[in-house]
Order: C-alpha cells, then sequence, then structure tokens
C-alpha cells in the first residue's frame, strides 16, 4: 500500500514544484483509503443523522438498501379523491386529489431533524403515480418493490388505466414506433410511458409571500372574474374565458388551503411529541420552535432563515414528490436564503444564529434530501446507477446587476457539503471571473475532496442563453435582461430561470434523452437493430453496401436521427397537450405569479422556452465516423463491407483491423482531422437537426449532452462500433468528454478540442479526472484556478472533475464495506462508488487521470 | 459466460419450456415494458455486460438458464 502522495516534483519557468500534500498530516494516510478520512460534520447531531441516513440508492433497475419500497397511501388517496369527484372540472379534482392526500396522509417525524416533513407513511416508502404511466406502475407492482396489500394496489393500477397519461396519449401514434421508442437504446421512452419529469418551482413567492397570501390573490382574481362576466354587456367572445380562470384560481386556493392544513398538522405532530414523549429538555425546545415554525410557514412569510429552509422543503415535497413526481432540486439557492441569512446571521432580527449553525443547517437539509426517494420507473433506476434521484441545485454566478452572487451563504452551502460528504444533492457552481476568491476556494475544497461537484457552468453562456430564448416567448414576456441571471440548472447541465414565475414546470418543454451511438449502428444497418432487440428500430436509408461516399454515411445518420427527433420531441409535446388538460398542478400554479395573474395552469402556461433534448453516446458516433472517413474514404485501407464483417463478428478474428480502427484519431486531443469532423457533426447534424424543431413554446430545442447512467446501459445495448469498441462496452461519459482512455494528449489538449464546438449547442458535459497528488498540494488551488479562468476564455460551457486515485477505486471493489464514503462523479451526477455496478465502475476506473506537464502550465498560464 | 455462440445458447423461443428467461438469473426486466426483459448473460471480450431484449420472457430460453437472482453489481 503506497503512502497518500508520491514525492512528485515538475520543473516549471525556472522553479521545482514540489506536488506533496498542502496538509502535511495527509502523508500518513495509505493512497486508497484517503476518501474515508475526508468527512467532518460540523456537530454532533449531523453525524449521528449521516450515520442513521435512509438511503435510497438504486442501480441496475434495484434498490441498493434493503427494506426500501412503494408505499400505497398516495395512491390510494389520489383515487378515492378521484373517484368521489366524478363531473366536476379537471382541475378541481386535481386540487381535490392533492388535499386529500394531503388531508389523510400518515406523517413521519424521525429523531434529531431539525427540517421535518416527508411525502410516503414511512422514511424507507416513496409514493407512486398510477394517474401517469401504466408501465411505470406495473414494473412496481411486478417487483420486490411493490406496495402493499399488493392487491388493493393492483386494483388501483388497473382503475386508472383509462385514465392515465399513457392511456390519453398512446392513441396519437404507431404502436411499431412507440415500441421502438420503449428499447431505450436509440430513443428514450416518451414521458407519457416514463412518467419521468422536471420542475423549477418558483420557491420565492412561498418565501416572499406566504400562501396565506396567494389565497387572498386568488379571491381577489375571482371576484374581478365574477365582475367582468356579470358586466353589461355581455362579450361572448371573452366572457367565456374566465370559466377555467375561475375554476384554476378555485383549485389554487384548495391547494394551497391543503399544504397549510398539512404543515400545520406537522407541527402538532411535533408538540405531541414535545409535550407527551420527548423527555430531553433540549430537544423538547426544539421541537416546539419546529411546531412554531410549521404553523407560521408556509402559510406566511418566512422572516428568518430556520423559517425558509423548512418552507423551502415543503414546497419541494409537494412540487417534486406529492402533487407530481418531478426529479430536480432546482433552485438558486445561495440567492433565495441570502435574505434570511442576512436576517438571522447579521442582522440577527429572527432566528438569531451564527454562520456555523448555518453550516449545520445545510448538512441537515443534504440528509434530507438523501432519504428522499423517488417512485420513478426501471429505466430511470438503471440510467443513475447509485443515485435515489437527480437532486442538483445551482450556486454562485452574478445577480440582476452583472455583480458577484456569491455570498456567506454560498460558502456555508459549500463548507456543509464538504463537510457532511453526501452524493447528493449534486451543486452547479456558475462560475465568472467576477467570484470573489474566497468562494472559489470553497469551490475547490469540495472539488479536490472527490465529492465531484460542484460541477462549473460558465455563467456567461447561461445568461446569453436565456436572453436568447427570450426572444421567441410566445407571450412576448420572456427573461429580462435582469431576470437572464437568475438560471439554475433544472436538471444535471440546462439552466432555465428561477424566480417567481417563467420558470420550466414539466419537462416536457426540456430533457429526455437520444443515441447516436445506437442511431449510427442502426444508420449502417439500413435501420435495422442487430445486437439487442432483433428488429427494425427506425426507417429503411438503405444497407451498407448503398453507402458509397463519406457523405452517404452521413447522410443515413441524418435520417435515422431526424426519424428519433421528431419521435422524442412530438411524443413530449402531446405529453403536453394532456398534461394540460388532466394532470394539472394547482399548486405549482398558485405559487406562479404568472399563472396566478393570467389564471392558467402551470403546464399550459409558457413565458420563456426552454427546450432541449439530450443526445448521449455522441462521441462514439463521432470517433466512428472520423475511423469510416480515415481508413474507408481516404487510405482506402478498408471497406464498408470489411468493415461490417468485423463488427458483425464483434472484431473476433479481426484484430489488426480493429487496432487500426482504435488508433484512428480520436477527440480530445486538439487533433485537427479528428476535431473538423466531429465539430461539424455536433454543429451541423446534433444541434443543426435539432434546432429546426420548434416546441411548444415557440423557442428551437437545441442539444445538451449529459450522458447520467445512460451511457452505460446504451453502451450494454449497442453492438460493436467503428472506433474500435466491443459490442457492450459503455459509450462515451459526458455530452463532449472524450471517450474513456482515448484523451491522451493532456488536460489542455482536452479543452482546446472542446472549445471548437460552439454553434447550435445548448450544454455540454465536460468530464475531466485530474491528479490527485496536484490537486491535493499547495499549488493545487492555483493550477485549478488557471484551469477554470482558461476554461472561461476559450467560452466552454461546463467542466467537471473526479479527483480520486485508481488505487483507492481499486481498493473499494475488493472490499466495498471499508468504502462507504468514496464518492465519485459518474455524469451529471455524484455517487457513493460502492453503490455502483461493477460495470459501471470500470468506466470510472478506466478515466483518463490528467497530469499536469510543463507545457499545460504555460498553457494556463498559471502563476506560481 | 464466453461461450460461442450458437442458437442454444441464445434467446430462442420454446413454447411451454420449464426453463423461462422469466425465472434465470441473468434476466433483468425490460426498462420501459415490464412485460419483456433484458439478458445479461453475453460478456464482450474485456469482460462487461453486452445485452440482449427479451421479447418475452416466459417462452424465451437457452441453454445457460440458471434460476435465481443476481446481485445489482452484476447487472448494468
Ligand atoms: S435463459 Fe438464457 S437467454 Fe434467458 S435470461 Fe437466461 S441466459 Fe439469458
Amino acid at each position: 500500500m503506497n503512502q497518500m502522495l508520491s514525492a512528485k516534483v515538475l520543473e516549471y519557468r525556472g522553479k521545482t514544484l514540489d506536488f506533496s500534500p498542502e496538509n502535511p498530516a495527509e502523508a500518513k494516510i495509505p493512497a486508497d483509503e484517503l476518501h474515508e478520512h475526508l468527512q467532518k460534520p460540523s456537530t454532533a447531531r449531523t453525524k449521528r443523522l449521516k450515520e442513521r441516513c435512509r438511503w435510497k440508492h438504486a442501480s441496475a433497475g434495484e434498490f441498493v438498501e434493503k427494506g426500501v419500497r412503494a408505499g400505497i397511501e398516495r395512491m390510494r388517496y389520489i383515487t378515492e379523491a378521484h373517484k368521489a369527484s366524478i363531473g366536476q372540472p379537471e382541475v378541481i379534482r386535481r386540487a381535490l386529489g392533492l388535499a386529500n392526500v394531503l388531508n389523510k396522509s400518515t406523517l413521519v417525524l424521525q429523531p434529531d431533524e431539525c427540517i421535518v416533513g416527508y411525502h410516503a407513511e414511512d422514511p424507507n416508502q416513496f409514493p407512486l403515480y398510477p394517474e401517469l404511466s401504466s408501465m411505470g406502475v406495473q414494473d412496481f407492482l411486478m417487483s420486490d418493490y411493490a406496495p402493499q396489500p399488493a392487491e388493493e394496489a393492483a386494483e388501483i393500477h388497473k382503475y386508472w388505466m383509462p385514465y392515465s397519461l399513457q392511456a390519453k396519449c398512446q392513441p396519437y401514434f404507431d404502436p411499431t414506433d412507440l415500441r421502438r421508442m420503449y428499447q431505450f437504446s436509440s430513443m428514450e421512452a416518451p414521458p407519457f410511458v416514463s412518467g419521468y419529469n422536471s420542475i423549477v418551482p418558483p420557491y420565492e413567492t412561498v418565501l416572499q409571500d406566504g400562501l396565506l397570501a396567494r389565497i387572498k390573490l386568488a379571491e381577489s382574481h375571482i371576484a374581478d372574474a365574477q365582475k367582468a362576466m356579470s358586466a353589461f354587456p355581455w362579450d361572448g367572445t371573452k366572457g367565456l374565458d374566465y370559466i377555467e380562470k375561475i375554476d384554476n384560481w378555485k383549485a389554487m386556493i384548495i391547494a394551497c388551503k391543503a399544504v397549510i392544513s398539512w404543515a400545520r398538522r406537522q407541527g402538532r405532530l411535533c408538540k405531541i411529541v414535545a409535550e407527551h414523549f420527548e423527555t430531553n429538555p433540549k430537544r423538547q425546545a426544539e421541537l416546539l420552535e419546529i411546531a412554531d415554525i410549521c404553523h407560521r410557514v408556509p402559510a406566511e412569510p418566512c422572516k428568518g432563515l430556520k423559517d425558509a429552509f423548512q418552507a423551502k422543503f415543503f414546497t419541494f415535497l409537494i412540487c417534486h414528490a406529492i402533487e407530481r413526481y418531478a426529479s430536480g432540486y432546482a433552485q438558486k439557492e445561495d440567492s433565495l436564503l441570502w435574505p434570511y441569512y442576512k436576517a438571522s446571521v447579521i442582522d440577527k432580527s429572527f432566528q438569531p444564529m451564527d454562520h456555523m449553525e448555518v453550516v449545520e443547517l445545510v448538512e441537515m437539509e443534504r440528509l434530507k434530501v438523501s432519504e428522499h426517494g423517488a417512485g420513478k420507473s426501471r429505466g430511470y433506476r438503471e440510467i443513475f446507477p447509485g443515485a435515489n434521484d437527480l437532486f442538483i441545485l445551482t450556486v454562485g454566478g452574478t445577480n440582476a446587476d452583472g455583480s458577484d452572487a456569491c455570498t456567506d451563504m454560498t460558502d456555508a452551502i459549500l463548507e456543509g457539503a464538504k463537510r457532511i460528504r453526501t452524493p447528493e444533492p449534486s451543486i452547479v457552481f456558475r462560475y465568472s471571473k467576477k467570484n470573489r476568491e474566497k468562494t472559489l476556494h470553497w469551490v475547490f475544497e469540495c472539488i479536490r475532496d472527490g465529492l465531484g461537484y460542484p460541477s462549473i457552468k460558465n455563467d456567461d453562456i447561461g445568461t446569453n442563453q436565456m436572453l436568447e430564448y427570450s426572444q421567441y416567448s410566445i407571450t412576448g414576456n420572456g427573461a429580462t435582461n435582469e431576470e437572464a441571471h437568475s438560471w439554475a440548472c433544472v436538471l444535471c447541465m440546462s439552466p432555465g430561470v428561477t424566480g417567481r414565475r417563467k420558470t420550466q414546470k414539466t419537462r416536457s418543454e426540456g430533457g429526455g434523452a437520444l443515441f447516436p451511438a445506437k442511431i449510427l449502428e442502426v444508420a449502417l444497418n439500413d435501420g435495422y437493430d442487430w445486437s439487442y432487440a432483433d428488429m427494425q428500430l427506425g426507417p429503411n436509408t438503405g444497407g451498407i453496401e448503398t453507402l458509397k461516399t463519406f457523405d452517404d454515411v452521413l447522410e443515413a445518420f441524418r435520417k435515422q436521427y431526424r426519424y428519433a427527433l421528431q419521435m422524442c420531441l412530438s411524443t413530449k409535446d402531446v405529453s403536453r397537450y394532456f398534461e394540460i388538460r388532466c394532470m394539472q398542478m394547482p399548486f405549482v400554479s398558485a405559487i406562479d405569479d404568472g399563472c396566478m395573474e393570467l389564471g392558467m395552469d402551470a403546464n399550459a402556461l409558457s413565458e420563456q422556452p426552454n427546450g432541449w433534448q439530450n443526445p448521449v453516446t455522441t462521441i462514439v458516433a463521432a470517433n466512428s465516423l472520423v475511423a469510416i472517413k480515415k481508413l474507408v474514404f481516404d487510405d482506402k485501407k478498408y471497406t464498408l463491407e470489411q468493415l461490417n464483417d468485423a463488427l458483425m463478428a464483434n472484431w473476433e478474428g479481426f484484430d489488426e483491423m480493429r487496432a487500426d480502427f482504435r488508433k484512428a484519431p480520436k477527440w480530445g486531443n486538439d487533433d485537427p482531422y479528428a476535431d473538423e469532423i466531429i465539430t461539424s457533426f455536433y454543429e451541423d447534424i446534433i444541434g443543426g437537426e435539432m434546432r429546426k424543431i420548434t416546441n411548444y413554446s415557440g423557442g428551437p430545442v437545441l442539444p445538451v449532452g449529459q450522458a447520467v447512467g445512460a451511457y452505460m446501459e446504451v453502451g450494454s445495448r449497442t453492438g460493436p462500433t467503428p472506433d474500435g469498441r466491443f459490442g457492450g462496452e459503455a459509450a462515451d461519459d459526458g455530452g463532449i468528454s472524450p471517450y474513456m482512455g482515448t484523451d491522451k494528449k493532456g488536460p489542455t489538449a482536452v479543452l482546446r478540442s472542446v472549445a471548437k464546438v460552439q454553434k447550435n449547442q445548448k450544454a455540454n458535459l465536460l468530464n475531466q479526472r485530474l491528479s490527485v497528488p496536484i490537486m491535493r498540494s499547495k499549488h493545487g488551488f492555483d493550477i485549478w484556478h488557471s484551469y477554470m479562468n482558461t476554461w472561461f476564455d476559450l467560452n466552454i460551457d461546463h467542466v467537471q472533475f473526479n479527483v480520486v486515485s485508481t488505487e483507492e477505486l481499486r481498493a473499494a471493489q475488493r472490499e466495498p464495506e471499508k468504502h462507504h464514503d468514496l464518492i465519485v462523479r459518474v455524469s451529471g451526477y455524484s455517487a457513493r462508488f460502492v453503490d455502483i455496478p461493477t460495470y459501471g465502475q470500470n468506466t470510472i476506473i478506466a478515466r483518463q487521470e490528467q497530469d499536469f506537464g510543463a507545457e499545460d502550465l504555460e498553457f494556463l498560464d498559471v502563476d506560481i | 459466460m464466453d461461450a460461442k455462440k450458437n442458437v442454444q445458447n441464445q434467446p430462442h423461443v420454446e413454447e411451454g419450456t420449464s426453463k423461462p428467461c422469466r425465472t434465470c438469473k441473468w434476466q433483468t426486466p425490460d426498462p420501459i415494458d415490464p412485460l419483456r426483459g433484458q439478458c445479461t448473460a453475453n460478456r464482450h471480450p474485456l469482460g462487461g455486460v453486452w445485452k440482449r431484449w427479451l421479447r418475452n420472457v416466459e417462452s424465451l430460453t437457452c441453454s445457460r438458464h440458471e434460476e435465481g437472482k443476481l446481485s445489482f453489481r452484476e447487472h448494468v
């Protein structure tokens, strides 16, 4: 076993740089257990909370932790209300459904917690959504995680068959096309079948106004509408619009009242426990304080930081898990909480506390999110291996006036994350040259501790993108110059505005994937998938014998890609159509200023377009195209028929040929030959074709390359490819990341390649693995900071880092029980390494570990 | 699972088989349609899983059938 950091030196600008650890005590830590020594919970309480945390990580479709299962209560009460409300307007039925769940569901209160609330009847359980996808629920019923009693769950599933979103949308598509989408190999399944969703809740109105004020607003809108309807002379072209609006406002009132009484019920539970069961006086006082908080918020505006954390968490539970399922934890958290930090820590006007108490609250919030369970379908329990769901919050960046948005709240969020070491929620940091150095040090500390987050997004690119999309607003009310600075990542990668209105409400706006590696495979086979499903997967575009030129190959790909785009985007908008009509979200509508003003449902109102779709596995396809062009059409060393024979044999008996195709130029090495073809592939085909599509909101759809764990699943369903990859091998792990192990020219060559792709892109994920000794040395921050400034100057959208040694990863494979704190960046999220299947673990180990040579430091202009 | 491919060791239909893919440890449900499945028995030369879609988990089978359930670590 090596010590953590072998003595490593580098000559640079006449100096000898020594990469021994900045903290000398680390020299004694064995290299293969470093991560186990890095957690430092700020209090004994958060240490206890972490030790008993009820994680709900899923891998390969299964839950890693024992005892996790679906609960019955949400599906029971939503169904009960649906049956009881026949004949009422659909939006009112949705509100009554939410109210019935909130009024009747069992509450959960756990020891030690200061932020309370849960979305199922048992902290090991999670709710299901029979009104969304029949197939998704059926999978749970057939699994080890079926809700109990099983007969009741089966009855409920049967009841919803004709009413579900899936049932409403399916008739508008050819079953052959849908079957191709269900393969999850060239296209993600439509949202009406997967049930997968994401949202950016307008938290600001809840924290600033409180729900009682929102009820008053809705009541006054109803009164105004009724007055307008009775005013002489009646105008039927306008007056009838009020019917739908009145129903929406009434539904908002029902939803807000139900949420207030649910929160207050939670408060009463805390009071009962304090007065009748709790014997520790300190905890008794704490429970009484929580009871008071839950009585006041979210009913009233928040006055201090404890109020804000609690109101935010209740809002999260309703918007992401109770009213409707939605993945994500989208918020600009530091800006959202900063007014309350000021009140509690600086002014001490309400709930006075010091900075370290804020850090403890952050740690507790992270642990609450870590316990959150998502009733998401099997496909999504496969493609986020090691995660319970995707939870990503955003910090940093710039304010509305363009000034640095980093505050002590930003630092507390980062410090809490470093100390408690949980894989979720992940953090996005919006990097601007205006960011203060103090906060950048916290960002760096998290990264070098190997958390895999913050992942870094370019502040200017995100802000400009909000303004670009704003031009297409169908209401003419897109993000203003000031609002454009409010963006946070909706899920892993894609920016969307936050705030009191104009936020993304449904994933049918943006999200969903398609997979160029598989699309290329079928493009070379007349649309046929021989390697996984043994069926036609796309249109007939001609067999390999019909492809005479490189342009023929590109055009065959383009046709298959267009087919996949058409299916993915049309199914999303059809989902949206029916979400508006039967999946209304009266609570989300109530807390959005636009919906409140206009009396519209949140699914229907689109003020700021934000269309995107994720191409995942683009680099396998792109490297394959480069190899085909070089070896078949330029050098003429092989014919396409010979290549086809080799691929059909999975390269067996074609070793020399495979070596040639592997040696062909690869992305990420600043190679002009490869980069020219690949840049044009990204800009002209991947982005250019997608941009031609206009979605429900009137804006273009742009690519967001972000692999999540789909690069593994799709890799395992994709046959051998002309880049020299074997059938079943994982695909590329980012959106624009070099294929694992093929970026051999150092970290700055990667940046130079990636910077070449600029046109027709929304976001592209770049995974990099950095040297542990360099990052943990006293020069680590300076090198990273110079790297980041160069990255920013090259106008690159994103980068994220793994800082973990191969020795430690291998040790965790041998003895998983000793490595529970080893966290890695998978793709758009982080996970505990031991919670990932071996297949996925090996893809992380295979990533190129980037050392910095003197020429890299020169390019970065590191001043040491 | 490096066996040379032939009809018997790849998924094929045998109506009424007593060894359907559904009960096989290499089978994992389809990600979207719970009535279908995926076979994870095939390995590529570097050792990773190369999946095959199972159109019908009741009537498909092969000579590599083994009863049981694998840990998530063995799948993808
Ligand atoms: S029976 Fe054969 S084809 Fe079916 S899952 Fe098992 S190994 Fe795969």
